[in-house]
């Protein structure tokens, strides 16, 4: 179920999902509860991206989510390329 | 799940540190960005380690030929600065009580007296006076060490030699060995599939062969994906063509044994959670995403490999 409601959020479809602060993201850095997503296509991510984030390009959420997000219930913070 | 509303872009602007390296490009699961991060904090206390590592790192890289110049240089630029001290009045060196003469003559006992101190035999014939007294300390450990170091490398260059032979012996018995595990996994599915498929077998003899064929099968796929991702010893193509197209009819053969099994197939965790790793590791198995570059008839077996590898992620759970 989870899994369904993240491919649903991170393919747009579903816009109801909270903001996560930068502040907050800056603090929690080292956190291991937390993970960082990054939706940028490989390129982007292998040139530059938050401190621990994980590469999860937005063409292969469909078919990789499963096996990139070990633990679909725990916290994640996911972000593109700027405010849109 | 929440949303970073500015995304990278004001990540940035609000000068918030930024990775560059591809830390795991291809972030396997959920752990290795995990390591990165520990990693990551980890990092200031790793630095005091960084230094160590660099001369290390400047001694392997440095040539026999190298070490033995530098040896020369220090001797030969002792000996010059001996008889520099002597040529400005000081009295550097002496010879039987007498300073030794900033002529030819003191250029050649200079010379002398720095090879014999830099090899640490000290006759004790020429003695160094005042600010020669340092540099002549100086020259005798810098030279000790260099000279340890040019004989090191004379006797690891042999050993050396050793471990890289019997790296390739290795590496070559392991290849073999992929090649004869697939071959068993292959026949092993087909006996399965005789046997299991039509549901008159007995499912509960067949779950854990099945299991523990895909388990081996894992293992060696595995070593294949390692082969393509992070290549130790160059491969010759014939070898790696060989080793996809079994691993490739392995895959096949595997789909096809999931498609077979009958519905109530009593599936262990275990033999689930092989399957998943089979298909997430044949998945990264494409002309693609492997780093390198490899012929034609080697990019299409790859490609035929993550398809057979998606078939098998449609039969899960």
């Amino acid at each position: 179920m989870k899994l369904e409601q993240t491919l649903r959020v991170l393919s747009g479809a579903d816009e109801g999902f909270d903001e996560f602060s930068m502040e907050e993201l800056h603090r929690r850095l080292g956190d291991r509860s937390l993970t960082i997503l990054d939706v940028l296509p490989r390129e982007a991510y292998n040139s530059e991206h938050i401190p621990g984030a994980i590469s999860l390009p937005l063409a292969e959420v469909n078919s990789r989510a499963g096996e990139v997000l070990a633990r679909l219930d725990a916290e994640i913070a996911v972000y593109c390329g700027s405010a849109t | 799940m929440r949303h970073v509303h500015g995304g990278i872009a004001e990540w940035k602007e609000a000068g918030l540190p930024i990775e560059s390296a591809p830390v795991e490009a291809t972030a396997n699961d959920a752990a290795l960005g995990l390591e990165s991060r520990v990693a990551a904090v980890r990092g200031t206390s790793a630095q005091r380690g960084i230094f160590r590592e660099a001369v290390f790192d400047l001694v392997d890289r440095l040539s026999t030929t190298h070490l033995f110049a530098a040896w020369m240089l220090l001797i030969l630029a002792c000996a010059a600065s001996y008889w520099l001290l002597s040529y400005a009045g000081l009295s550097a060196l002496t010879e039987k009580g007498k300073s030794v003469a900033a002529d030819t003559g003191g250029l050649w006992t200079a010379i002398y007296f720095s090879f014999i101190t830099a090899l640490s035999v000290g006759y004790g014939d020429i003695l160094p006076m005042g600010a020669a007294r340092i540099l002549a300390v100086a020259e005798a450990a810098g030279g000790l060490l260099i000279f340890g170091l040019l004989i090191a490398k004379f006797v690891s260059h042999r050993q050396d030699l050793l471990v890289r032979q019997i790296h390739a012996v290795t590496f070559e018995e392991r290849l073999d060995r992929v090649q004869t595990n697939l071959h068993l996994v292959v026949s092993e599915l087909l006996a399965i599939a005789a046997a299991c498929a039509d549901g008159s077998g007995q499912p509960r003899r067949c779950g854990p062969r099945l299991e523990s064929t895909v388990l081996i099968f894992v293992g060696e796929l595995r070593v294949i994906h390692h082969l393509l991702y992070e290549p130790e010893q160059t491969l010759d193509e014939s070898v790696l063509s060989a080793l996809l197209a079994n691993l490739s009819s392995a895959l096949n053969m595997m789909g096809e044994v999931m498609q077979e099994l009958p519905r109530n197939f009593p599936r262990s965790s275990a033999l689930n959670d092989a399957l998943r790793t089979v298909s997430v590791l044949a998945q990264d198995i494409c002309a693609e995403c492997v780093p390198q570059v490899y012929a034609d008839g080697l990019k299409i077996l790859m490609d035929r490999i993550q398809q057979s590898a998606r078939t098998i992620a449609l039969h899960q759970e």
